[in-house]
């Protein structure tokens, strides 16, 4: 059957009672499914993978990855992308650690400012040159990255004297890491941002129909402006915790989160040309990929083997999840 | 009636208003391409007093160009289509790691000699057919396909190999990886020959026709009656014994092969086919682009680190041409909103 | 007219979706060597059975002979194979691959020299096929740059030349709308070129510019609500016959609820001062009171959608003023519009008018989120209340206020789009088109929401897709020909116009 290129109004009639008698099962429904069966295959192999202490070590693992997987969530549910993430993270990594030691516990907010402002570079970027985000992201995470570099070549360790700074990340409160309760925060923060507030709300129009969203009045630029600056915040949040967490920086450490950020959203069911999607979402999606890497090596996978395994899970994942209704083509 | 060539009115999503000099510029595909290069390499041979075009660091340029150019042209086509390709270090990991089996090394009584082309290449080829399957009959968009078939590759290669690197002895390549002719890099006439090769075929076969058919307008393009689905295989089995050819390449000039050879392949390969003008809305560019980008970015590169530039900025040098590139050279009307 | 058979036959069609008969037991038969102009108003049919023509769409009875054939198509390509090709108002051709190339787009192959395409023997044969409709145009330029008018006849000429290619004796050409794009030359130089073709083929001419078919067809076909209304020979007939067969329904003043229709307030809402556009419109001044609903009439090309399009800020006029509630509106900027309190119900709701994959309460609440929010956040509680709200008000049928909006009628989509509207502050409203592609019952029930947006103050500027639509729902209706204000009409309730008075000033 040849898909059919007028859009003729008329139509609708025809489409959209056939399109009634599907029922579209929701993609979280998916991801949870597989994160059960995940779990639950894995506490066969070995029982320890649902002891308090493996938990942990996942709880751990998945912050990080969250944080940074929400941040970029916002963009990807405006139906773009951001590829800087990496080299974001690397940059604020060595910068956090490099500051740690003259400004001391003023390194968190200035690091967290610098995020802000690299993502509303991103967001500048993209409206007055008018490129695509993969481009323009392309571009500027590779600024960054650079910038990382030049700040620091090689690690760098944080000295003993900050140790007690680090402990707002790797500190515990009544028995909760700090690390959890920051990711708590975050996902809080990014939760109700996209759910309660306009500008939240904007992202989702935009994604699922900028036609219509330019045309009633929404402010375009604006809110891509937001959702890159929200991207930022997720890296320098995830480069802050991490650095905590290895009590130094390292300018090559963010490389390795591009994709895996994206994996993260998509894989609970975010779909990648945006509009339907969520916090919850890449939570289920980060705990997928968590539970990926954690398992197989409780398990005992070889350990070799693992990386293949996690890129069919992606495949699978988004296979379940992607609704293949919206659009006439698969590209 | 003369139909004149410029349009003037407006109907929907066709792009108009184009002058008669962009039309030129945009109908050669490499105008700003070529400008650009010139540009490039004069600011470095200014800038290194001459040094720049000396003859030797000329075939350092294309030496390195190569391999970067082949795995251009090979991914380019799927952007064309629409898509993009993210298997690349995946793919390449993989082949490496075969070569190291299966070529004479120095793990095991294996030598395959010359048979080592066909079967490297072949697999690559076949992970392209793979990725193509995942597109058009599974229906998973490109992005995700790509990214989770390199990652399935990259850990068979790992497993495979037991993450050890194998030396390779002897190969029969080697002469020819690393030779010259006529002072010209072997390599870089492969790339060459490559590049012609395809274009030839975008230029003057249906099959050209069909891939910027489906890059142009997918939907239409099936109307009119183009197989969909066998195209788009076909591109990205074409990918994938490109990758598997470069990795080869890679495995002989280090004589050694460990799956991560193919790492960081993948961006300055895509930075290429964007540098180089492929439009990665689709439909625009070819192999001719391909390649000049790959060799647009090297120069660079190299120009860079004969200035004796803090090698910790190259990439962003990288990440700022590439957006001037893009800026520069995309054709906004047919994007309508930026996303 | 000789009494030959036809060339193609379609006998006692009738094609039903839920809510509504597009077609009702149409016949309608081409014959060789011909040119058929088919007319009717939007709604008639006249689509429908083009669809079911090309093979788009099937229909629910009838028959189809091709040739003296029963036939069926499966999709257009089939159809192309067999001569019956259609070329429509947005084209088909794909726009990066150039002239020659979308000429023989999958029929390259008796181009083929050793596996590769003989550019010399495509360009001559280019040439020969593009000579029959007079495009001498570089082969080379990408579709994308070039002008309509060429557009069309490369895809003129591809079917005929798959025609050839398939031996088709006399094949059929359905022209839709051909010329809403042309230049007036371009225009004279189309139909030349349809009078040649006519040795060679038939053509269906779809048109709503009364004056081209009566001109060029020989015969006129007219729909009217899915029925038949007559066939008549082109020679001495007039423009206004024609019109009245098309347009005379039996009028029934209940079905826009005339009653409900409001005196105008005193208040101007919006005042729009010599407004033109290149190309499209020129020197329009009008102004719309407080629960006036003005309706713009004109054919393609009057120049009706173009100046809606100005008000709404979706294009910039090159001169003149539009002025609402008293501020003026900076041009071409539709979120100033929207904070303006201007709205606009579009053409084509699926693409603009809503995000399809997100609920009902969302599209609904879009522009009213900040009226919903407890202490600065959005409140759940109020956006249901408010969704709910709008389902009522607006009768729109749906599961629920989070049901999706992709799996909601036409009839219902388009309640939500007005609903969304309704919900925030507007003064003016203007509904392009409004009751487009829904069924019966939903009509009825948008035509009482009109009535009541009215009713609360709102000034309305309307275009429908029928005169008798237009002249029961507004208050005064202005006519547009040719990029002009030419009339304008008060239609006060039982005492409208009848179509017949206003014909005359469209045409």
């Amino acid at each position: 059957m040849v898909a059919v290129k007028r859009d003729d109004p008329a139509d609708a009639q025809e489409t959209t009672t056939v399109r009634r008698k599907r029922a579209r099962i929701p993609a979280i429904f998916f991801a949870v499914t597989l994160l059960i069966v995940l779990v639950f295959l894995f506490t066969m192999g070995n029982r320890n993978f649902i002891s308090a202490y493996n938990l942990n070590t996942i709880a751990s693992y998945a912050a990080i990855l969250l944080v940074v997987g929400l941040g970029q969530m916002n963009t990807i549910l405006i139906g773009g992308i951001d590829l800087s993430v990496g080299g974001l993270m690397s940059f604020i990594s060595v910068v956090f650690v490099v500051s740690l030691k003259t400004i001391g516990v003023w390194a968190f907010p200035l690091c967290i400012v610098v995020a802000l402002m690299a993502g509303f570079l991103n967001g500048n970027i993209l409206t007055r040159i008018k490129i695509p985000s993969f481009i323009a992201t392309l571009g500027t995470g590779g600024i960054m990255t650079s910038l990382a570099l030049l700040v620091s070549p090689l690690p760098v360790d944080a000295p003993a004297s900050t140790y007690g700074l680090l402990e707002i990340v790797n500190g515990t409160t009544l028995g909760i890491s700090h690390l959890l309760l920051l990711t708590l925060v975050a996902f809080a923060l990014f939760y109700v941002i996209l759910k309660f507030t306009t500008v939240g709300r904007n992202i989702y129009y935009i994604g699922s129909n900028i036609k219509m969203s330019w045309m009633s009045g929404i402010d375009i630029v604006g809110t891509r402006n937001i959702a890159f600056v929200l991207s930022g915040l997720g890296a320098g949040i995830a480069a802050i915790m991490l650095s905590c967490n290895q009590y130094g920086g390292d300018p090559t450490l963010g490389k390795v989160y591009i994709l895996q950020s994206i994996a993260a959203v998509l894989v609970g069911g975010t779909a990648l040309t945006g509009g339907t999607g969520g916090a919850v979402n890449t939570v289920i999606g980060a705990l997928i990929l968590s539970v990926m890497e954690n398992g197989m090596n409780v398990v005992g996978v070889d350990a070799y083997f693992q990386q293949s395994i996690l890129g069919l899970v992606i495949i699978i994942s988004v296979a379940l999840t992607f609704d293949r209704s919206k659009t006439a083509t698969i590209k | 009636m003369p139909n004149n060539v410029t349009s003037k009115s407006s109907a929907r999503w066709f792009s108009t208003s184009a002058t008669k000099g962009q039309q030129l510029f945009r109908r050669s595909g490499v105008g700003g391409q070529l400008i650009s290069l010139i540009i490039v390499m004069g600011i470095f041979a200014i800038g290194t007093k001459g040094k720049y075009l000396y003859w030797a660091n000329l075939q350092v340029i294309l030496s390195l160009a190569a391999i970067p150019a082949i795995i251009a042209i090979g991914l380019h086509q799927v952007v064309v289509l629409g898509g993009i390709d993210l298997s690349v270090e995946g793919v390449v990991a993989l082949c490496v790691v075969f070569v190291g089996f299966l070529a004479h090394n120095k793990f095991n009584s294996n030598d395959v000699g010359l048979w080592i082309i066909p079967i490297t290449v072949g697999i690559g080829g076949l992970a392209g057919v793979i990725n193509g399957l995942l597109n058009t009959k599974l229906r998973i968009p490109s992005f995700i396909s790509t990214l989770g078939m390199s990652w399935v590759l990259w850990g068979l290669a790992v497993f495979v190999s037991k993450g050890q690197t194998t030396p390779l002895l002897d190969s029969p390549l080697r002469g020819f990886v690393n030779g010259y002719v006529l002072g010209i890099p072997d390599l870089a006439l492969v790339a060459i020959v490559l590049f012609m090769i395809i274009q030839i075929i975008q230029d003057g076969t249906r099959f050209g026709r069909y891939l910027y058919a489906i890059g142009g307008d997918e939907v239409l393009a099936a109307q009119a009656g183009v197989k969909i689905d066998r195209t788009k295989i076909i591109v990205f089995g074409i990918a994938g014994l490109f990758y598997g050819l470069s990795a080869l390449f890679l495995a002989v000039e280090l004589d050694s092969a460990q799956a991560i050879t193919g790492n960081n392949l993948l961006f300055p390969a895509v930075t290429a086919v964007a540098v180089g003008g492929v439009a990665l809305t689709g439909g625009i560019g070819g192999a001719k682009n391909a390649a000049l980008g790959a060799l647009i970015v090297t120069a660079l590169n190299d120009g860079l680190i004969l200035l004796n530039v803090n090698p910790y900025a190259q990439e962003a040098v990288n990440g700022f041409v590439l957006v001037a590139a893009v800026a520069l050279t995309i054709d906004r009307k047919k994007l309508g909103f930026i996303k | 007219m000789t009494a030959k058979e036809p060339v193609l036959e379609l006998r006692r069609i009738t094609k039903s979706y839920p809510g509504v008969v597009a077609l009702n037991a149409v016949d309608f038969a081409v014959y060789e060597n011909e040119i058929v102009g088919l007319v009717g108003e939007n709604g008639a049919g006249k689509s429908t059975l083009m669809k079911i023509l090309i093979g788009l769409i099937q229909p629910d009875e009838g028959s189809y002979t091709l040739r003296g054939e029963p036939i069926g198509f499966r999709d257009p390509a089939s159809a192309t194979r067999f001569g019956v090709g259609m070329v429509f108002q947005d084209g088909s051709l794909v726009p990066n691959l150039s002239i020659m190339e979308n000429l023989f787009l999958c029929h390259e192959m008796g181009f083929r020299r050793f596996g590769f395409l003989s550019k010399r023997a495509m360009r001559e044969a280019a040439y020969s096929v593009l000579a029959a409709v007079k495009v001498s145009s570089d082969l080379d330029i990408p579709i994308a740059d070039t002008t309509p008018a060429v557009r069309q006849m490369v895809e003129i000429a591809r079917l005929l030349w798959l025609s050839k290619l398939y031996k088709q004796k006399n094949p059929i050409l359905i022209l839709d709308e051909p010329t809403t794009v042309l230049t007036e030359s371009e225009r004279e130089t189309l139909f030349s070129i349809l009078g040649e073709i006519k040795s060679q083929a038939s053509i269906v001419l779809i048109s709503h510019r009364l004056q081209e078919i009566v001109e060029n067809s020989d015969r006129i076909v007219i729909l009217k609500d899915g029925k038949n209304v007559t066939e008549l020979a082109a020679e001495h007939v007039s423009i206004s016959s024609i019109e009245n067969m098309m347009v005379g329904h039996s009028f029934e003043a209940d079905r826009y609820r005339e009653d409900e229709q409001v005196e105008p307030g005193k208040e101007t809402v919006l005042r729009v001062q010599k407004l033109r556009k290149r190309g499209a419109f020129e020197a329009i001044d009008f102004s719309v009171r407080r629960r006036e609903i003005v309706s713009l009439v004109g054919l393609v090309g009057s120049g009706k959608e173009a100046v809606c399009r100005c008000i709404a800020g979706l294009d910039k006029p090159d001169g003149g003023s539009i002025n609402l509630g008293g501020k003026k509106l900076p041009a071409g900027s539709p979120s100033e519009a929207v904070h303006s309190g201007l709205g606009h119900i579009p053409i084509d709701r699926r693409s603009e008018g809503l995000a399809l994959g997100m609920t009902v309460a969302e599209n609904v609440n879009l522009l009213v989120l900040d009226r919903l929010k407890v202490a600065g956040f959005i409140s759940p509680a109020r956006e249901k209340k408010n969704a709910m709200r709008c389902i009522e008000e607006c009768r729109i049928k749906s599961p629920s206020s989070s049901t999706m909006c992709a799996n909601l009628s036409g009839g219902n989509q388009q309640k939500t789009v007005i609903a969304k509207w309704l919900s925030s502050q507007i003064q003016l409203l203007v509904l392009d088109h409004p009751t487009r592609g829904v069924d019966v019952g939903a009509k009825e029930e948008i035509y009482k929401l009109i009535r009541k947006l009215a009713h609360d103050g709102i000034g309305m500027i309307i275009m429908c897709d029928t005169l008798e639509e237009d002249i029961g729902l507004c208050s005064r209706m202005l006519i547009l020909r040719d990029g002009r204000l030419v009339r304008e009409i008060n239609c006060p309730p039982y005492n409208k116009p009848g179509p017949s008075d206003i014909i005359g000033s469209i045409v």
